[in-house]
């Protein structure tokens, strides 16, 4: 074991890790398109106390936050399965179920998971926009909608920005978990390529450095755009 | 295999995994303890007036906080026992349990760093220049009026960050450790993956409740140690 | 042009207001004073809708509003015709002043960008804040905060613009900015009802001043006869309280 790196295998293996990528942003982009406006509406519900909802999405975060991923994963991919094999036979689906694309399973974990989360993070973020806002906005004729879409979804995006950020990198990070649903991103890539000669090292040197540029090229991007949207924020305070 | 779902076998299930609790809260406890000390000395190095200390913790932490739990794992597991053998040791042998801990623990410092950084700068520094201005120096006000206070903000992050590695080290099943996680699985190659989901929701029971209970206890504690601060907001 | 009957509004046990009847005609400047707790800011709130009335009417020229239970529409269009000045600005914090003062106009009446940029400006230089026009809240201080919230106000012309103590949020050095130009807007004709702690503007400026206490109206008359001449007790023990002594009857 003590042979040193097999540097020609790091590199050959760096771009196979890379390829994954495509594979790890198409699930936490589709999961954050979804999760986004879910979060929001259902963080809404929390704050007004909305009957049912507000308890089921409060059962809902409380159950995500306090399970492992990998077991949040391992029970959609057992269950859904069971739950589809009756529909798709009630309407004659051709499709084995058993052959469905594994990214769909990540879509519904995936975006599952971060619902719960931005809940959270919007629940607290609305809460810091004082009522003031609201009022004012309807004080100079503004209707619900309006003063949402313009005055408070705004203010609250740019309090929730760092957290939207964590939660993102989070998502990356989690998609390295899809090996369990044999889907073929970042992790999984590299892991195969390293079966045939016992590189371990190398394949997870390869995928570290994969995910380090990956989360902070991202991170490093929404730095920048809070920048930007945060621009009415006293400079100095 | 006809598959089917009986939910018997998630009772069942439980008193199985149960006893493996205690591999799960001696990995995550030990982690927490070398955890908390590695983030205090980061925490001190970020607060601290060396430039180089600083950019050296800052980088720590952000490539920490970028690499998946799973691949530091592995990074751990895999990379600990070479670069030992360039050194002539053999760490081959060593139980799956330290490689975990070793890895939670890289990961909680990073953590703990962040949070006991924000807590000592959520302090207000006049909070210090009035310890010092009443003849304490300023150790003293550190330890007797700064820290108490910053103790309070850190603690529902602390329990954030503690309720995290738990779930994350859910992860050490894939290194062979057998803590509940690791029982499941093993109980579900052992029926030949059938119902595997029963199993699973018998383990994210045992998860979910015991995140409760770990959120309560913080809350609790939250709600002991911050009695002074609920005054001066009542006043 | 304004009639308010009746007005009941509890907070829990506690009845805030207990039958207010008012009237304010066109270009009346209506000063409300009173002790804190008298349920002068809740009887203003409740105007806009900011709070729903237990009971009450609203006579808005032709439009008769029951407060209880008026719909959604009648709200809207009681809004668009007043407009609303804050204790503490609350001038939206994303917007520059300039947007701020446009918002209201652009999105609520759908009036065009241009015209609407072209009032806003008047508005902003009619509180003396042409300089401050793409400022950002943060970056303006508290009076010109508040010279911003008058400027949004009167950019929307409401048939009725109501001031809900405009000036105690701010610092004492700063209160004069913002009465003078309140006192502007007021000689222009602007129909106003205002509350405030500042008996000088009470009665200098306004044409009616209204003593309120308990959830009631005690006393309403012209400034000069309440100034000088309170009938009622509650008035005289809180004018004596608010004013001293040999100013009352230098008038």
């Amino acid at each position: 074991m003590s042979v040193g790196l097999d540097y020609q295998f790091l590199v050959k293996t760096f771009f196979i890790a890379l390829s994954g990528v495509p594979t790890a942003l198409i699930i936490t982009i589709v999961s954050l398109l979804i999760a986004l406006p879910l979060g929001f509406l259902l963080a809404l519900s929390r704050i007004n106390r909305i009957p049912v909802i507000s308890q089921l999405a409060r059962v809902y975060v409380s159950f995500v936050r306090g399970t492992p991923v990998i077991v949040q994963i391992f029970i959609i991919f057992t269950s859904v399965p069971l739950l589809l094999k009756p529909i798709f036979e009630e309407y004659h689906v051709k499709t084995n179920i058993y052959d469905i694309n594994p990214i769909w399973y990540a879509f519904i974990v995936f975006s599952l998971n971060t619902t719960a989360i931005l809940i959270e993070v919007f629940r607290s973020a609305i809460s810091t926009v004082s009522k003031g806002q609201l009022e004012a906005a309807y004080s100079v004729g503004l209707n619900n909608v309006q003063a949402f879409r313009r005055i408070i979804i705004p203010q609250t995006l740019v309090v929730a920005l760092p957290n939207i950020c964590t939660a993102t990198v989070n998502l990356i990070k989690a998609t390295s978990l899809g090996y369990a649903l044999s889907l073929k991103e970042i992790n999984l890539r590299a892991q195969v390529a390293a079966n045939v000669g016992y590189n371990y090292i190398e394949a997870y040197i390869d995928i570290f450095l994969v995910y380090l540029l990956l989360c902070s090229l991202v991170e490093y991007l929404f730095k920048l755009y809070e920048k930007r949207v945060r621009k009415y924020k006293a400079v100095d305070a | 295999m006809e598959k089917y779902f009986d939910v018997t076998y998630i009772w069942d299930t439980l008193p199985q995994l149960i006893p493996f609790l205690k591999v799960t809260f001696m990995v995550a406890g030990l982690s927490v303890l070398f955890g908390t000390i590695l983030g205090f000395i980061l925490a001190l190095m970020k607060l601290g007036t060396s430039k180089i200390a600083k950019k050296i913790a800052n980088c720590y932490t952000t490539i920490i906080r970028c690499t998946p739990s799973i691949v530091l794992l592995f990074l751990v597991y895999y990379g600990l026992p070479a670069i030992a053998s360039n050194f002539g040791t053999d760490l081959n042998t060593l139980q799956t349990a330290v490689f975990v801990v070793i890895t939670f623990s890289i990961q909680f410092g990073a953590l703990m760093s962040e949070v006991m950084r924000t807590a000592y700068e959520a302090i207000d520094r006049g909070q210090f220049e009035a310890a010092v201005s009443v003849g304490l120096s300023p150790a003293q006000a550190f330890r007797r009026i700064v820290l108490p206070q910053a103790f309070v903000v850190a603690l529902p992050n602390f329990g954030n960050s503690f309720l995290e590695l738990m779930k994350e080290g859910s992860l050490a099943y894939t290194i062979g450790l057998v803590d509940i996680m690791g029982k499941a699985s093993l109980i579900i190659s052992n029926n030949y993956n059938s119902h595997s989901l029963e199993i699973y929701l018998g383990l994210s029971l045992i998860y979910w409740v015991l995140s409760i209970l770990i959120e309560q206890l913080f809350s609790k504690l939250e709600k002991i140690f911050s009695k002074g601060k609920q005054l001066i907001k009542t006043t | 042009m304004l009639e308010i009957k009746n007005i009941h509004k509890s907070f829990g046990k506690n009845e805030i207001l207990k039958g207010v009847d008012l009237k304010i005609e066109k270009g009346d400047v209506v000063v409300i004073l009173g002790p804190s707790g008298s349920g002068k800011t809740t009887l203003l709130r409740c105007i806009n809708f900011l709070e729903q009335a237990d009971e009450g009417q609203a006579i808005f020229g032709d439009m008769v509003v029951n407060l209880k239970s008026a719909t959604r529409k009648q709200i809207h269009q009681i809004r668009q015709k007043t407009a609303f000045v804050f204790q503490n600005y609350n001038l939206f914090n994303n917007k520059t002043a300039i947007e701020n003062v446009t918002e209201g106009l652009i999105i609520g009446r759908k009036v065009p960008k241009a015209e609407a940029y072209k009032i806003g400006q008047q508005a902003l230089e009619k509180v003396g804040l042409s300089d401050k026009i793409n400022s950002y809240p943060s970056q303006l201080s508290g009076g010109q905060q508040q010279r911003v919230g008058i400027a949004r106000a009167i950019a929307l012309n409401p048939d009725i613009i109501l001031f809900d103590e405009p000036t105690s949020a701010l610092d004492p050095e700063l209160v004069g900015e913002v009465l003078t130009v309140m006192k502007t807007i007021a000689k222009e004709g602007t129909t106003m009802l205002v509350v405030t702690h500042e008996m000088s503007f009470a009665k200098d400026v306004a044409n009616k001043v209204i003593f309120m206490d308990g959830g009631v109206i005690v006393e309403e008359d012209a400034p000069e006869e309440i100034f000088s001449r309170p009938k009622e007790e509650r008035t005289q023990q809180f004018l004596k309280r608010v004013i001293p002594e040999d100013y009352i009857y230098n008038i």
